[in-house]
């Protein structure tokens, strides 16, 4: 594996694992899912630049499109998690008792 | 040039580091605006600028602006820094994971291969990355109107996600 895509690979392993192992702020771990799709969009660029196909680098465009409609939802559930228990803590969301 | 581009892409791993350590919400948003600027500049030096600015313009100027004034929420009186013992021990846990990744994976050296130009092998009036993004208003048009219709969708969404007075989706109160 080459340097480059360490980077971007250990960068979404990284966010992928804050995301599992979040402590107590809800918007951490919305904040753990922004930096994987940063890095699905860097890891997107890359290719068409490795295989010199231009009709790809529309890709991560599109990409960014879907995750800032996925960021909006996301924003939406923390503020009516904040709307409802007054704060966006965790532990709040406890209807799951398992 | 070529330890620039190695140390852009150091900066990206611990802009992604800063964020999945879990650190009070103000430093996480810190290190995801240092990741993306990296990210942007990693862009810049492979040479395809145009997507570099669109991710600058639409998730720098976008998506975070959002989020920066959405952590108002998570307004804590004594935030955790990347000081603390808490935050460190995540820190130093996920680097730990990178290392034992990197030798279970045989990651072998620092070799990196040539960087192709974007300029379509020397038809330098031609730019891959304009040319390439600009097909999504030819031939893909479908999918233009496809994204645009879930665009559209995704405000409803919202709409429904947010409302109260037991029609919500979440909030039935």
């Amino acid at each position: 594996m080459s340097l480059l895509h360490l980077c971007f690979y250990s960068a979404f392993t990284l966010s992928g694992l804050g995301l599992a192992f979040h402590r107590t702020h809800f918007i951490s771990a919305l904040l753990c899912l922004e930096s994987m799709m940063l890095s699905l969009y860097v890891a997107l660029s890359i290719w068409p630049i490795q295989t010199q196909t231009p009709s790809f680098t529309l890709i991560p465009v599109l990409m960014l499109a879907f995750s800032a409609c996925e960021a909006g939802t996301g924003l939406a559930m923390l503020v009516s998690s904040t709307r409802t228990h007054g704060s966006d803590h965790l532990h709040n969301l406890n209807l799951l008792q398992c | 040039m070529t330890y620039f581009i190695f140390f852009l892409g150091l900066c990206f791993i611990l802009g992604a580091l800063a964020v999945a350590s879990n650190p009070s919400p103000y430093y996480g948003v810190l290190g995801l605006v240092l990741g993306s600027v990296v990210g942007c500049g990693w862009l810049l030096s492979l040479g395809v600028s145009f997507i570099s600015l669109v991710l600058f313009l639409v998730y720098l100027g976008g998506m975070l602006v959002v989020f920066v004034y959405s952590v108002s929420l998570a307004a804590d009186p004594f935030p955790e820094t990347w000081g603390d013992w808490r935050v460190l021990g995540y820190g130093v846990g996920l680097v730990l994971v990178v290392f034992v990744g990197m030798v279970v994976g045989n990651f072998v050296g620092v070799g990196v291969q040539g960087v192709n130009t974007v300029d379509c092998g020397g038809a330098v009036s031609i730019r891959m990355d304009f040319s390439g993004v600009a097909m999504f208003y030819s031939l893909g048009a479908g999918m233009f109107l496809v994204a645009g219709w879930g665009l559209l969708l995704t405000l409803f969404v919202v709409l429904e996600l947010v409302r109260g007075l037991s029609r919500g989706a979440i909030r039935a109160v």
